[in-house]
């Protein structure tokens, strides 16, 4: 039997390292708690996720920008059935669309600490950051105290 | 150079549901039922060859497709032979894609093979599957795949125009009454709405029966030029009008889930193409992948004011005999979605309505023109092809 080695191609997270990725920074700054994106130093382009060429003006000057790390919900649900293989064990889970303070994008993200009762449109939550079992990093919102 | 009128003129099923066959033995069967269907058509003469497939490499671990189901249906496509991947809308795709390649000339006659074999031993390998028809990295990666999606759109739908789930149920209980009337559909039993809002709930507010099935499927159509059609069948179905639209991919990027700008682009090119005004139409065959959808759809083809697409379903609109009979074959939640075979089977249906051979209760009497829908992913692609009953 062979044993495949995470991370393998076919699942969910993304490689997050140099030799994989050329926005490995967003993971670097995700693992101090940030969430970070790439802006435009020739249009001003603010994009989600991070790019590494403009679709505006086509140039490939970047810097890193932090997020707002809290929003509002805009939409939310809950898996209840049906979760894709290796998250089986995390059903129920509320999913739900964050509006971050100040920008136009609305983040899907997992929105920890809470039930899909207790959930409301317009409930503010914040970024939290977290380790997977490998060693990666991940988010997901949860609510403001 | 002259623009050529394109016609349909065979039409052939693999019954929809979960089969007991592979993925090349629904090839065969949509083969066999496509090749019954016309006459003096020497195979030799199919030149062009699309497959719409969504995914193959991960339902029968089997890439390079095209090939493949030309040997299946026996013919040496020499003009064109590829495959189209637009997830959902798959087969329209290829049909629009032997369309345009008979528009210009370059290809005379096109066969269109829409598959999907989604039924595997282990379903989670399925489900896990469909969460990359969303954007993967970003929003699959968090658990999502399409029934949390369009739960928020159905969510979103409710808190701005006030829209119930009675009203949804009412779309499930309207398909899958159609799909008793059509034995290739995978639901043969009648879903009244209360069944519905009492079955397991999935993503709330959607549960089981506001969702179309994980389905086995193939359909195929022929397409050629007017100056040929007649030929092959005393009663082509003309393609005369076609719109599409893609507008965004990661779900933070979406201008609104309650209205879906995208399609109302595709619409209005659809309908300025093909000349005409959505109410032209006799009928129309939707992309009803989750009862939400389907009352989306209704407002956002122009078929109501937005917003009333629940009165729209509430009031019958949607029913023979209403202002516009959406889904009569039972739509993505009666016969099932099978997701390459989707887009073609809808065709099957107009081409069927148009030659009055469906069972006499579903039957659009007397019907001209009709169009079909198919969105893809996340509801980010919308796909239209208006049809007549002659070519302009």
């Amino acid at each position: 039997m062979t044993t495949i080695v995470l991370p393998y191609m076919l699942d969910f997270y993304p490689l997050q390292d140099e030799d994989n990725t050329r926005v490995h920074q967003f993971y670097a700054s995700l693992r101090e708690g940030k969430l970070t994106t790439t802006k435009c130093k020739n249009c001003g382009g603010l994009f989600w996720p991070p790019r590494v060429a403009c679709p505006g003006c086509n140039s490939d000057q970047f810097e890193w920008v932090e997020l707002p790390d809290e929003g509002e919900l805009y939409a939310f649900t809950a898996m209840l059935l049906g979760a894709p293989l290796g998250m089986e064990k995390d059903v129920p889970f509320v999913l739900g669309m964050v509006l971050l303070d100040g920008t136009e994008f609305k983040v899907l993200s997992r929105i920890g600490n809470t039930k899909y009762e207790d959930c409301g449109i317009g409930m503010r939550v914040k970024l939290e950051t977290y380790e997977l079992e490998d060693g990666r990093v991940w988010f997901r919102f949860v609510p403001v105290d | 150079m002259s623009l050529k009128n394109v016609a349909i003129v065979a039409c052939g099923l693999a019954p929809f549901g979960v089969r007991k066959a592979t993925w090349r033995e629904l090839v065969q069967e949509a083969s066999k039922s496509l090749f019954d269907d016309v006459q003096n058509l020497d195979k030799k003469d199919i030149d062009s060859l699309f497959v719409g497939a969504a995914m193959p490499e991960r339902f029968a671990f089997q890439s390079h497709v095209a090939p493949l189901v030309a040997e299946q249906v026996g013919i040496v496509p020499h003009k064109v032979v590829t495959r189209t991947e637009l997830a959902c809308s798959s087969g329209q795709s290829a049909v629009r894609t032997a369309w345009a390649s008979i528009v210009t000339g370059l290809s005379d006659i096109a066969l269109c093979m829409g598959v999907e074999k989604m039924n595997m031993p282990n379903m989670l390998e399925t489900q896990t599957s469909m969460a990359c028809v969303l954007e993967r990295e970003w929003d699959g990666v968090q658990g999502a795949s399409a029934p949390p999606f369009f739960a928020m759109c159905a969510q979103r739908h409710m808190h701005k125009y006030g829209t119930t789930v009675e009203q949804m149920a009412m779309v499930s209980e309207k398909n899958h009454h159609f799909s008793t009337t059509n034995p290739y559909a995978q639901f043969q039993k009648e879903i009244p709405a209360e069944k519905v809002l009492g079955s397991p709930m999935i993503a709330p507010p959607l549960r089981l029966f506001d969702c179309s099935g994980i389905t086995d499927g193939a359909a195929a159509v022929i397409l050629t030029s007017e100056e040929r059609a007649k030929e092959f069948t005393d009663t082509p179905t003309y393609i005369i009008g076609s719109g599409q639209c893609s507008m965004a991919s990661n779900l933070a990027n979406y201008k609104s889930l309650s209205t879906w700008h995208p399609l109302k682009i595709a619409a209005k090119e659809a309908y300025r193409s093909a000349k005409i005004g959505p109410m032209d139409l006799d009928f129309a065959e939707l992309h009803d992948c989750f009862t939400i959808s389907e009352i989306i759809e209704y407002e956002d083809a122009g078929f109501c004011e937005k917003g009333e697409g629940g009165k729209f379903i509430e009031e019958g609109q949607s029913n023979i005999g209403g202002k516009m009979p959406i889904n009569t074959r039972g739509g993505l939640l009666g016969t099932g979605h099978p997701l390459g075979a989707t887009g073609i089977g809808q065709i099957v249906e107009v081409m069927q309505q148009f030659r009055s051979t469906v069972p006499k209760e579903r039957l659009v009497d007397g019907a001209e023109m009709a169009m079909t829908h198919n969105l893809s992913g996340a509801a980010n692609v919308h796909s239209i092809l208006v049809f007549g009953r002659s070519p302009t």
